[in-house]
């Protein structure tokens, strides 16, 4: 079996006339994390529909744990377990059914399942509910559940679509903190997507972004982020953007600057941030330019796909 | 297949679960009988020699049963739009096997109210002939029928994109199914062409067959016939649904 738990190769999704995957080349080494980053629409969901068989892909290849997901889909469902984007959860059926259902479809026998589900519930912390009805669960607990789903076959990857969307803070950590120990106790890989800078940056060893259907730049967060540059000032204002680029661009100590008008913002890389600074808001403050909100920070995974894509990332 | 087993467990126990579902289920089945086999009964007393309580209780049956596979439609075009069904798709399980749980739990509840229908049927008055093996052979077939009509309701719900457009289709099946059967009259009174209507909707064979083996009355269609005709269509339509069903994740 190969190192890498995923692979695709020119993989493409079209639609009719539209692209959703366009030549997406991506690789997961085993027991790493592995988040998708990329905004609503930009193929995520269809890339995993075609890694998890859902979806036949229009040319291109994948392959799941050595196994081609398409000539050996049998395979592939076997070994992965899968949370969708939607709840998909049966709300007539109590937290333990659900479970011991999945397991069933998986044709686990009665003993494992048992003891899969006391150890699941433990881990997702439903203990209480379980033996309620799906529909009287909060969406927390749901997610919750929908992860223990996926956990039952003892799955070698999981798959997580948007895992932590729509949930409050504190389960979104909750969920973050499962993830992480899954990955670290029991060196599960772990597959996800997110239009979360901060979900990204909390959980991936490695991180892939895509838009429009490409994936435009994978890698670990920190190697992506040192090669930004050392500091990042953000201006936001009002005013032309090119002027500032131009003007910006020309001073001493500034590597490389970035705007992104739609959202009024301009990324000014320097070697050194706060001693720049005073410098080129007095230069870029001229002809035309307010300067409404200057940050200084160390650069991010969301400037890294400003930096790729052209445009911030948005919900 | 272990696979259709499992979901077919599933959706049981959800209907054990769902008492609105049961009681609703029950309750047609004793109006359908009481309400419209006694209207009719007061203006007709008997078709062929039996009495009309016994000559409608099979066309009953099987239309509730063509209800019970509009049903079981529904569920599948529910779990398809709400996602639920990608839990089926990403288990290592046959296709097949997510439609044929589905045709089987149809065919249960059909067989459920069958019963419920006649009993209800016989306080009303029908007389059943005292033969059990001919009560089970008509039970089989009710569940290859409603198998059958499951098949084609699946295949429906597959392709349809919303709710209304699902019953939209449905509707343009249902009522012919009634009318040009021979649920509520003989085929011998019809005129030829619609004879050939007739003739070509299974429900007739079904109602043929159940006439002849659970109420001892004359063949008006040759049991064996009805058998070939209800196994076909059954095959045939669970068919049709895998094909409709498959092309429908492709997209």
């Amino acid at each position: 079996m190969s190192e890498l738990a995923v692979e695709t190769i020119d993989l493409v999704k079209r639609y009719g006339t539209l692209t959703a995957l366009d030549r997406v080349n991506l690789q997961a080494p085993m027991g790493c994390i592995y988040a998708l980053l990329g905004p609503n629409g930009a193929g995520k969901t269809t890339l995993l529909s075609i890694l998890t068989t859902l979806l036949p892909p229009t040319s291109g290849s994948a392959r799941i744990l050595g196994f081609d997901v398409c000539q050996q889909a049998a395979d592939v469902r076997r070994r992965i377990g899968v949370t969708f984007q939607e709840m998909v959860l049966d709300p007539l059926l109590t937290g333990r059914e659900t479970l011991d259902f999945h397991g069933r479809l998986y044709r686990l026998p009665a003993a494992v399942r048992r003891q899969r589900i006391a150890e699941l519930v433990e881990l997702v912390q439903l203990t209480e509910a379980i033996d309620r009805s799906v529909k009287s669960y909060s969406g927390g607990m749901k997610r919750r559940l929908e992860l223990a789903r996926g956990l039952m076959t003892d799955p070698q990857l999981l798959v997580l679509d948007e895992p932590t969307q729509g949930l409050d803070p504190q389960n979104r950590v909750n969920i973050w903190s499962y993830v992480r120990d899954l990955n670290r106790r029991r060196g599960m890989t772990i597959l996800l997507t997110t239009h979360a800078m901060d979900e990204a940056e909390a959980l991936a060893d490695q991180v892939g972004i895509i838009d429009h259907g490409r994936l435009i730049v994978s890698g670990r967060p920190s190697d992506l982020i040192a090669a930004m540059g050392s500091d990042v000032i953000r201006v936001r204002g009002q005013g032309n953007f090119n002027y500032v680029a131009e003007v910006a661009s020309a001073l001493e100590g500034v590597s490389r600057v970035e705007t992104d008008p739609a959202d009024h913002l301009a990324l000014i890389y320097t070697d050194n941030g706060s001693r720049r600074l005073p410098a080129i808001l007095n230069a870029i403050s001229n002809n035309g330019f307010a300067v409404e909100d200057v940050t200084l920070a160390r650069p991010s995974l969301g400037d890294v796909f400003l930096h790729y894509t052209g445009t911030a990332l948005r919900d | 297949m272990y696979a259709t087993y499992v979901i077919w467990t599933r959706h049981m126990r959800k209907f054990v679960q769902h008492t609105e579902e049961i009681v609703g289920l029950a309750l047609q089945s004793v109006l359908w009988v009481v309400l419209f086999g006694v209207g009719m009964r007061g203006m007709i007393s008997n078709v062929g020699g039996s009495d009309y309580m016994s000559f409608i209780l099979p066309g009953i049956i099987a239309l509730s049963a063509l209800g019970g596979a509009v049903g079981g439609g529904m569920v599948l075009l529910d779990e398809r739009l709400r996602g639920i069904v990608k839990e089926y798709l990403a288990a290592p399980i046959p296709r097949l096997s997510i439609l044929l749980g589905s045709a089987a739990s149809t065919a249960t509840k059909a067989l459920f109210q069958a019963v419920l229908m006649l009993i209800v049927g016989l306080l009303m008055g029908a007389r059943l002939a005292f033969q059990p093996s001919g009560w089970l052979g008509a039970l089989i077939l009710l569940a290859i029928f409603a198998i059958g009509f499951s098949g084609l309701a699946l295949g429906v719900a597959a392709i349809s994109r919303s709710i209304a457009g699902y019953h939209g289709l449905i509707f343009l099946f249902n009522l012919p199914l009634l009318f040009a059967s021979n649920a509520l009259y003989p085929l011998d009174v019809l005129p030829g062409w619609m004879r050939v209507i007739v003739l070509l909707n299974p429900a007739s064979y079904l109602i043929d067959a159940t006439r002849t083996l659970a109420f001892g009355a004359e063949p008006t269609l040759p049991l064996w016939a009805s058998v070939l005709v209800l196994s076909g269509f059954a095959a045939a339509s669970m068919a049709l649904a895998l094909i409709l069903f498959q092309r429908s994740l492709r997209a």
